[in-house]
């Protein structure tokens, strides 16, 4: 699984990507929880901040498999 | 309805109207422009630097426009956002649409900035002062900690 830490949150972890080798099926909750133990600067972000799997926002409900991309999106500021 | 959406790293050279608006079906052709201001949060700053995670900005650009297209139908939209170092006064956006008659592409534009600042995964990832310009890389992520992030 393959993690993208975007804008503030590269401060927060210190990294832009990140790789997963050893993950296999969690949901979104798992996925926060693994988060959040290793990096715990993220756990002010969580509430501000969607997740997206392969290039989409993912619901609540999504699956993130071992295979995936997935994405930590901030709140956004284009234009 | 035609739709093109990229990002530059360089200065955007706005397209010629008759680019999207030329073939003859489109008698209104709306352009919008983001520029750089020269204040961010009370502060006087010299640039702005912009990241995006692409691939999923372009498809959320496009999904975005898409959908819009329904309810304002235009001939043809482009936009192009520029990313990496935007110095003060220079265009961070830019968009254009051609439609039959004024109102669509004006409704267009304007939802589609709404949106943007809502979905489109694109940050202004940190506000440079004048001192830092002059030494700063043009490439996103130059890593200057001293400088103010932006949310």
């Amino acid at each position: 699984m393959r993690l993208l830490f975007f804008a503030q949150l590269k401060d927060a972890t210190g990294h832009s990507e990140l790789e997963w080798s050893n993950a296999g099926s969690m949901s979104a909750e798992a996925l926060w929880e693994r988060l959040i133990h290793e990096f715990p600067a993220l756990a002010k972000h969580q509430p501000s901040v969607r997740l997206a799997r392969n290039g989409a926002y993912a619901g609540p409900d999504v699956v993130f498999e071992r295979g995936d991309e997935v994405a930590l999106i901030p709140p956004v500021s284009g234009g | 309805m035609r739709i093109e959406v990229h990002f530059t790293r360089e200065r955007i050279v706005r397209p010629a109207p008759e680019a999207d608006a030329g073939g003859g079906e489109a008698g209104a052709w709306v352009e919008f422009a983001g520029i750089v201001r020269g204040v961010e949060e009370g502060r006087r700053i010299a640039a702005l630097e912009y990241e995006a995670y692409e691939t999923m900005a372009l498809r959320v650009m496009r999904e975005i426009l898409a959908t819009l297209a329904a309810r304002h139908p235009c001939e043809a939209v482009r936009v192009i956002h520029r990313v990496g170092v935007i110095p003060v006064g220079e265009t961070a956006i830019w968009i254009g649409a051609a439609s039959s008659h004024r109102r669509e592409a004006l409704a267009l534009v304007t939802e589609f900035m709404d949106r943007l600042k809502q979905d489109v995964p694109i940050w202004k990832r940190r506000a440079l002062a004048a001192g830092e310009l002059s030494t700063s890389s043009h490439e996103p992520e130059s890593g200057n900690r001293d400088s103010a992030c932006l949310s």
